[in-house]
């Protein structure tokens, strides 16, 4: 690695990795971090809203009822990108054995999972004034309940061992397997006739959105990782605890935390 | 003295599941008797009319049957486990996927294989056309080693586990969305007289592919879950 252009940088790169492997400095990083991520989670979300529900035009077709896309489409978004998240964490620990990979992924389930459901919910209450109905077995409607399903499942055999590690282990490799399902499953379904709308906001190409609607929607999806930051880093720090309860720098912590006499 | 071939512990395990599933012979008709049941409830619950039963008849075959394999999926590890020979079969010099698609292929023997002789019972109850019959059955044939494939796959996780029946089918239900809209599609082409031969050519790719990835899959799942 020395031939490497830029040594310094990928040395620092592999030193942070490894000292995030270690639980003590992770407990310690994660505590120094939430603060800042609930601030930017809330900042952004203030603005986002702000923008979203009293600055951004109704639409000339939905009129008001549109502005739940604020919260629908990042949480969409989010749900997938948790368990991409999930998986590639299953993934690190499944093939390095890294015990943080694990707990990772373990505790960004039950917050996609959560992601889910909001987006599920949020989008029955859109699709009732806009399609009359609360429910439809459209393709995206349906991937996104096999997608609660999955995260269900993944929490379900998590907890189903006695083991945490083991659990930890068997349940990455539950979400290995849904991601290859996913696809399947969502092109197996889009042969039904859809009712949902496509895709509006692309990456590649112009979307088709204009921009006062497009910059709170992003800023509620900053929101929403920041979020993810925010509430995965709580829950790893209690998961970190809770796994490494024997070892010194744990009941370091506890005693420091314990009232004293 | 050298290992024995791959091919003989592929037939010794295979020999060996089919002689304990013979042995308690009256626990293969169970999965037959539960789809009867189940199938016996829907004109229950929906009205006997027939144009209405003829026209859910093969989804509800489907789903019956799925039902009643996945209620059997727990048989095939866990005495495997409890007796330690699944231990052994982890320790063997052969290769454990190949061993355990013996052990799959037993268990699709002993299970899917009565409830495929079952079905065009079941059917006729529920007034399924003749003509869509062997559509039905190509699709029962397609899908039933799919989901023993898929199923040995996810209940290799849960061997180390309490019991978990419930948890089984949150596990597989995910899993198995596409095999029932494949199998569901080619029956209600066909029964609209449109040409189902798509459908079924997904499903019997979809089995080509798990036929090859899913005891290797399946052998990895049951590593992990017994940390061995």
């Amino acid at each position: 690695m020395n031939a490497h252009s830029s040594p310094t940088l990928w040395n620092r790169l592999v030193l942070w990795y490894h000292q995030m492997g270690s639980p003590p400095y992770f407990y310690a990083f994660a505590g120094r971090w939430r603060p800042w991520f609930i601030a930017a989670t809330l900042i952004t979300a203030v603005i986002g809203l702000y923008g979203g529900l009293l600055l951004a035009p109704a639409d000339y077709q939905q009129g008001d009822a549109y502005r739940i896309i604020f919260i629908h489409v990042p949480c969409a978004w989010m749900s997938l990108f948790t368990y991409a998240f999930m998986a590639g964490c299953g993934l690190v620990g499944l093939v390095w054995r890294v015990k943080l990979a694990e707990i990772l992924a373990m505790e960004s389930a039950p917050i996609g999972a959560a992601f889910t459901f909001v987006t599920l919910v949020t989008g029955s209450l859109w699709g009732k004034p806009m399609w009359g109905a609360w429910w439809t077995w459209d393709a995206r409607l349906t991937s996104e309940l096999v997608l609660l399903f999955l995260y269900l499942g993944v929490i379900g055999l998590y907890h189903a061992f006695e083991d945490t590690r083991q659990g930890a282990r068997a349940a990455a490799f539950l979400a290995l397997i849904g991601v290859v399902n996913l696809p399947i499953v969502h092109y197996s379904v889009v042969w039904w006739n859809t009712l949902h709308q496509g895709t509006t906001v692309r990456l590649f190409g112009p979307s088709r959105i204009t921009w006062s609607m497009l910059w709170p929607l992003l800023t509620m999806a900053l929101s929403t990782h920041l979020y993810l930051g925010w509430s995965l880093l709580g829950r790893a720090r209690v998961a970190l605890l809770e796994l490494e309860g024997g070892k010194d720098w744990a009941r370091a912590i506890a005693l420091e935390d314990a009232p004293h006499g | 003295m050298s290992a024995p071939s791959a091919r003989t512990g592929y037939v010794a395990v295979l020999r060996r599941d089919l002689l304990l599933a013979w042995r308690r012979r009256g626990e293969a008709a169970l999965p037959v008797l539960y789809a009867l049941i189940v199938a016996t409830l829907f004109p229950f619950a929906l009205g006997p009319e027939g144009a209405l039963l003829s026209r859910i008849a093969a989804g509800v075959v489907l789903v019956t049957v799925l039902l009643a394999m996945l209620l059997s999926l727990d048989g095939l590890f866990r005495p495997d486990w409890e007796d330690g020979s699944l231990e052994q079969l982890l320790l063997a010099p052969q290769p454990l996927g190949l061993l355990l698609a013996a052990k799959i292929l037993a268990h699709w023997l002993t299970t899917a294989l009565p409830l495929l002789l079952a079905s065009p019972l079941l059917a006729a109850m529920l007034h399924l056309p003749t003509a869509v019959l062997p559509v039905l059955m190509a699709a029962l044939v397609l899908a039933t080693p799919l989901m023993s494939l898929l199923g040995a796959l996810v209940v290799a996780l849960t061997v180390g586990t309490r019991r978990s029946g419930m948890l089984l089918a949150l596990m597989l239900l995910p899993l198995m969305v596409p095999v029932v809209i494949f199998a569901a599609g080619a029956v209600s082409a066909a029964q609209q007289g449109l040409p189902f031969i798509a459908p079924l050519a997904w499903l019997g790719a979809a089995l080509v592919l798990a036929l090859v990835l899913a005891p290797a899959a399946c052998a990895a799942a049951l590593r992990i879950a017994l940390d061995a």
